[in-house]
């Protein structure tokens, strides 16, 4: 075991950090939270930037125009970013760390040349249509149909969650092509250009109040059958392919604002007067909750060294990135909790208020109610680990259908 | 910056790992929980490994090697509950003649601590006591103490010292003090880490066995998310213990006053949280003295006494914080 970093990842981070601290002060203010087409234009137009300067799809390989660079200099570009707060991923998410990786490891060459340097350029955007309102933590029972009809699918069906829906060029589509098939078994994953006739994106308030999400409502669809990814009724397997690319440095940026976070809410504490007049933090009970969150989000750093490690030596850390959501979900919500103790009742803005620093936590607080449900539920996670990782027995399962 | 075990590693994990698999088998655990003598014969078997010396220089007949070796293998004691004063140990073996050999039994004591409890105390040679300015070490022989009756720990014998102390022989200065006491918070939060394991792995045993309902208990998703969760504690403490004791072997490479706060409280709140889940797995199975259960639980409560307590380590890390940022490479 080793803390160092080689002296070429030193190079790297020293060239990524000169770079960053070049380019950074020329960013403008990111948009407001609704400006969707704001989003996508600052989100886009950071990732040109990357790529002018060659750090666009970093873990890409290079023979797709990637950097190929490995899990460990993966983790260095993601924390520099994170530390020196460069715009995050946005608009690029599902293409650039989904149906990018996705196309590279199960597309055809003509849907690579199609797709793969517009996503890379930041001029093309996805979004995910795979969750159904019938489907969410059982993904397999998936009902949007796809019926082949000469060179084309035609699809209906709901899709929902969609984030970024709105400013989306495409999306990558989970279809049932066959209805008799068990469920795993009739599935394809298809390329949707947003602009098909009878697709239809109805914008969705999220509980943080913003239309961060949408519902897709596909009315007989038609969509080019060469836009098949992977063999028909092959799709489940292709939308795995990308869990297998897990490196351990999803929610490197993630871990380092919930450090963040709890420095804020410390100083926030030190400065408010509580309930007899001395500050807040003269409140040892206070001090040692700060004190346990804060050994856990060194211990979240901890595990994702662990788990891009593991990814270093060719292994996919599949416990490790399921123990990692699991405790920085969980942790992250009790961090908004402690942190809106802390504001008292500016808390109950999610807007600032004069002299008080509480939207961006008050926001932080409600948008982590996602967390624990987004991307596997925690009990769906324990459920994972059970059976994976401990051997326990599977669930019993029903089908409806 | 790699976290995986090194092929060496690896070896000198699996051969601890086989002499503990044949020497502390559950039948030896439950005889020794019910007599009270001490085990010389074991504790001489572990010095015969050269466990003591893992950090002590080659020159003077140890392993040479680090805490990051250390805390690899105090994981695998804490897993199979071995007995006795292990982290005392490890840090006295540079120091104290007898104990690299296991002819002498060291008992220690952190003047911070007010109640004077040692651990081990009723079978040591030696007791070290830690204060700020530095280390003391004093023959048990003459030193008044009055042993527990029923220590906590059936395994982990304890004495609460009733007189003054003499001036005792100085062995280490006030930066070793402070060493001792970092060293002794990884290595201890490493055996934590290893309760928490074995415990677990004890909980997951008995899960796929006992039958209720007529099926397995361990298909019951409230039993499988009670595992799954023990699972997250030893994954998450295992990596901040490993990190902390890099830190400790590389300083440059990272604050180890954060990061061996963070073991600890970690460690601690897996070896007792897991300790109870395995207990409650059992069912009223768990709350006998025959199921090792019990026992697990109980370590873990005696380790998260020593070498200062999660609350204590947290109230560290918190002062701490404001100023503190994540580790990154000095350009």
């Amino acid at each position: 075991m080793q803390l160092r970093y080689t002296a070429a990842e030193l190079a790297f981070r020293k060239a990524l950090r000169a770079w960053l601290a070049e380019t950074l002060p020329t960013v403008p203010p990111a948009p407001d939270r609704d400006d969707w087409s704001g989003r996508r234009a600052y989100d886009c137009a950071w990732q040109q930037r990357l790529y002018g300067a060659g750090y666009a799809g970093v873990d890409w390989p290079a023979e797709h125009g990637g950097l190929g660079a490995s899990p460990t200099e993966q983790l260095i570009f993601l924390e520099e970013c994170a530390r020196m707060r460069a715009p995050g991923v946005g608009a690029g998410f599902v293409g650039l760390l989904h149906a990018g990786p996705t196309l590279i490891a199960e597309g055809t060459e003509r849907q690579r040349a199609r797709h793969l340097p517009g996503i890379l350029r930041g001029e093309e955007v996805w979004c995910q249509g795979f969750s159904e309102p019938d489907a969410g933590s059982d993904l397999a029972s998936l009902r949007t149909s796809a019926v082949r009809d000469g060179d084309s699918y035609v699809i209906n069906g709901r899709k929902v969650w969609t984030s970024f829906a709105q400013v989306a060029d495409y999306c990558e589509l989970l279809v049932r092509t066959d209805p008799q098939a068990p469920s795993h078994k009739g599935i394809s994953w298809l390329i949707l250009p947003m602009e098909t006739p009878g697709v239809q994106v109805r914008p969705l308030r999220n509980a943080v109040g913003s239309d961060e999400f949408a519902e897709l409502i596909l009315d007989d669809v038609r969509v080019p059958a060469e836009n098949l990814v992977g063999a028909e009724n092959d799709g489940w397997r292709v939308a795995m392919v990308t869990f297998s690319f897990e490196r351990g440095t999803a929610f490197i940026a993630d871990v380092l604002e919930s450090r963040r976070l709890l420095q804020e809410t410390a100083r926030i504490a030190r400065s408010s007067p509580g309930p007899r007049g001395e500050p807040l933090w003269a409140d040892p009970g206070l001090r040692r909750d700060v004190g346990r969150l804060t050994a856990e989000v060194c211990g979240l750093w901890s595990l994702i060294l662990k788990n891009v490690s593991e990814a270093s030596a060719g292994r996919v850390p599949v416990q490790g990135a399921s123990v990692f959501k699991l405790r920085f979900t969980e942790n992250r919500q009790r961090i908004g909790d402690l942190a809106a103790q802390v504001l008292g009742r500016a808390a109950l803005s999610v807007s600032d208020l004069p002299g008080a620093d509480n939207s961006h936590i008050v926001e932080d607080r409600l948008t982590t109610l996602a967390y624990t449900i987004a991307a596997g539920t925690s009990q769906i996670q324990k459920n994972i680990l059970a059976e994976r990782a401990l051997g326990l027995p599977k669930e019993p399962r029903w089908t409806s259908r | 910056m790699d976290l995986t075990l090194s092929p060496d590693q690896l070896d000198l994990r699996a051969g601890l790992v086989e002499f503990l698999d044949a020497q502390w088998t559950p039948e030896r655990l439950r005889a020794g929980a019910s007599s009270p003598t001490p085990d010389h014969d074991s504790w001489r078997r572990l010095s015969e490994l050269g466990l003591f010396g893992v950090t002590v220089p080659e020159s003077a007949g140890g392993m040479g090697l680090g805490c990051a070796e250390a805390a690899i293998l105090c994981e695998e004691l804490g897993r199979y509950l071995v007995p006795g004063p292990l982290v005392p140990s490890l840090l006295a073996a540079d120091r104290v003649p007898g104990v690299l050999t296991g002819d002498c039994l060291v008992a220690l004591l952190d003047r911070r601590d007010p109640t004077a409890v040692a651990e081990h105390l009723p079978n040591a040679t030696h007791l070290v006591v830690i204060e700020d300015s530095g280390l003391l070490l004093h023959p048990v022989e003459g030193l008044k103490s009055v042993v527990a009756q029923q220590p906590l720990d059936p395994l982990t014998p304890v004495a609460v010292l009733a007189g003054p102390l003499g001036s005792g022989e100085r062995i280490g200065s006030a930066q070793d003090a402070a060493r001792w006491r970092e060293v002794g918070a990884v290595l201890t939060a490493a055996l934590q880490t290893g309760v928490a394991r074995g415990a677990l792995e004890l909980a997951t045993q008995y899960a796929t066995e006992r039958v209720q309902f007529g099926r397995v208990i361990g298909s019951f998703q409230a039993i499988k998310h009670l595992l799954a969760e023990a699972l997250v504690r030893v994954d998450l403490a295992r990596a901040a213990v490993h990190v902390a004791a890099l830190t400790l072997d590389d300083p440059g490479a990272g604050d180890s006053a954060e990061t061996v706060a963070a073991a600890k409280v970690l460690a601690d709140d897996a070896a007792a949280a897991n300790g109870r889940t395995c207990v409650q797995v059992h069912g009223g199975m768990g709350f006998t003295w025959e199921v090792l259960a019990h026992l697990y639980l109980k370590r873990a409560w005696v380790q998260q006494s020593a070498f200062g307590s999660a609350d204590e380590h947290a109230l560290g890390l918190a002062e701490r914080l404001p100023d503190a940022m994540l580790q990154a490479e000095a350009e």
